[in-house]
């Protein structure tokens, strides 16, 4: 359940600035294309700047940057909707982590902050604090009434779970929008987009990449968290994994097609980024929302919507055509899911 | 832990901690050692890495231990260990701050020296990850799902994006010398010049002088009552 006060303080504005990922503009570009659709199809403007550079997490994490260097970069990124007087949406669990911890630090600690932007001042910047910092999980259940006036095309039938990320909701148990261990606040949006929200035991297990095990470590450590949660999602006979982070569509979408090619798993899950979904359900067409970047195929479970929308169109001319009502829906989904 | 030991950690351990993880200290203290990190740690599953034990060297003063030990590297901030952790504790901090305190000693430059191609891209273009793909299974497999020929440019221009998305040049030289003046470009310098095959060397920790030089060195972290 989101957690109400959190809810309260979340601000619904007409503009937001969009802090783009590196991962997800240079590896799955079709988040950022999908993101800029819905926020379109639902009336609130999204503004972008080439002087936003990465977050620069991923080097701070790995212990490559000091936290000197990275924290005049923080507040250099964060200086940009500072000064354009708008809030900030990250699409990643990463930024939103390094951007917001970074961001409590400098105003907690008004030495360094002071520190910081005299070398900002350098550069003709400055950072304020004035703005928020907002994960896409945020903003979205916000504007969840304007969603679902949106939605043409239900995804009755179709069994999704979700993968939240550890970054998110782990890191900030005390101000995400839910409680870590048991958020609903993606479960809600998939079913206003009409999919059935399917719960599954490793639900809560990390994608078993986080930054370094990739990179550094060897993948004999990773790879048994990615088996055992696939294991658990091919039981729970999903057709499709929703996440809101872009480093975990990476390591789960790929990390299949590894487990697959090195003949310790025979299954493919598509990975589909949330707004992905939702854009799918406005009826923005799949090409668009650059689901060919996937490595796990997502066409599976779009034959399988069709497929859907398909007996359910013939129920209906076998009726006559008349239009369902929404009190007959649900005995012709466990029909269609059981066909 | 009674209050003469709390009050002898808080006089004794942090002063020395201070000094080697840029003045974040956690509240160490705090800990009761009830092990619910542990239990939820998805490195403690598959690796020896144990915030509990870690948290317990650290307490009774074997920092060295903790400094040298491998374990230091399991840890992927995931931050589980803090949202179950009935004390708050943020040990994924703890634990970032220790890694630099690593490095310092002579430890662990293996595990960075993977990174430091990022950090270069990060340097030379404002973007950690980039565009072009070396491995032919994704290459392969992209240009299966997507009908192009599987380059992202293609890809981008496919769903109307332009073919790469581009940093503008002013915010790169602000990035550069953010790096230049921080000491960002000369720590990856001599990250790359560490040898894998030298011997490590098994210094005290309260020899460890690097760490003091470097703490006035940019900003300069505030003194505890500040952080406090």
């Amino acid at each position: 359940m989101p957690r109400p006060e959190v809810m309260a303080r979340i601000p619904v504005d007409d503009e937001y600035f969009l802090f783009r990922s590196c991962v997800a503009s240079s590896k799955y570009p079709g988040m950022e294309s999908s993101t800029k659709d819905v926020f379109e199809k639902i009336g609130v403007a999204l503004r972008e700047s080439d002087d936003q550079t990465c977050c620069a997490g991923f080097i701070t994490f790995t212990s490559v940057a000091e936290v000197t260097a990275t924290m005049p970069a923080v507040a250099r990124n964060l200086s940009i909707p500072d000064e354009a007087g708008l809030n900030t949406v990250t699409m990643c669990n990463g930024c939103y982590t390094f951007l917001t911890e970074f961001g409590h630090f400098l105003q907690n600690n008004p030495a360094i902050l002071g520190k910081v932007n005299e070398m900002l001042k350098m550069v003709g910047r400055e950072y304020t604090g004035e703005s928020q910092v907002l994960h896409m999980i945020d903003v979205l259940p916000k504007l969840q009434d304007r969603i679902a006036k949106q939605i043409v095309r239900p995804l009755k039938g179709l069994r999704i779970a979700t993968h939240y990320g550890c970054h998110y909701l782990y890191g900030f148990k005390k101000d995400a929008i839910d409680d870590p261990f048991t958020p609903t606040v993606v479960e809600d949006l998939l079913e206003v987009a009409g999919a059935t929200p399917v719960d599954y035991p490793e639900a809560r297990t990390c994608c078993g990449s986080g930054l370094t095990q990739v990179v550094i470590h060897k993948e004999e450590l990773s790879l048994p968290h990615m088996k055992a949660k696939f294991d658990s999602l091919k039981e729970a006979e999903v057709d499709a994994i929703v996440v809101v982070c872009p480093y975990c569509l990476t390591i789960l979408d790929r990390g299949q097609a590894k487990m697959v090619d090195r003949g310790i798993a025979d299954y493919e899950v598509p990975v589909l980024y949330i707004t992905q979904l939702l854009g799918l359900a406005m009826g923005i067409d799949p090409v668009k929302l650059g689901l060919g970047a996937n490595i796990t195929s997502a066409q599976k479970f779009l034959d399988k919507l069709e497929r859907l929308e398909k007996s359910r169109s013939t129920a209906d001319a076998a009726r006559g055509g008349a239009p369902k009502r929404p009190e007959e829906k649900t005995t012709d989904d466990q029909e269609a899911a059981n066909a | 832990m009674s209050k003469v030991q709390t009050k002898r950690l808080r006089r004794e351990l942090y002063p020395k901690l201070r000094e080697l993880t840029f003045g974040f200290v956690s509240d160490l203290e705090k800990c009761m050692q009830c092990g619910k990190c542990v239990g939820i740690c998805p490195a403690a599953a598959v690796t020896t890495y144990n915030s509990r034990r870690m948290i317990h060297d650290i307490k009774s003063g074997n920092l060295q231990e903790v400094i040298e030990s491998e374990e230091l590297w399991s840890c992927f901030f995931c931050s589980a260990c803090y949202a179950s952790c009935p004390q708050d504790i943020n040990f994924p901090f703890t634990v970032a701050m220790l890694r630099y305190a690593s490095l310092y000693a002579g430890y662990g430059a293996e595990y960075v020296k993977k990174i430091i191609p990022y950090a270069q891209d990060y340097y030379a273009r404002g973007l950690t990850v980039l565009q072009p793909e070396k491995n032919p299974l994704v290459l392969a497999r992209r240009k299966a799902n997507s009908g192009t020929s599987g380059d992202m440019g293609d890809i981008r221009e496919q769903i109307g994006m332009p073919r790469e998305r581009k940093v503008s040049d002013e915010a790169l030289a602000e990035v550069q010398f953010i790096s230049d003046v921080s000491g960002m470009t000369k720590l990856m310098e001599r990250m790359l010049k560490t040898d894998d095959a030298a011997p490590k060397t098994r210094q005290r920790i309260e020899k460890v002088e690097t760490v003091k030089t470097r703490e006035g060195k940019f900003a300069g972290f505030p003194e505890e009552q500040e952080n406090a």
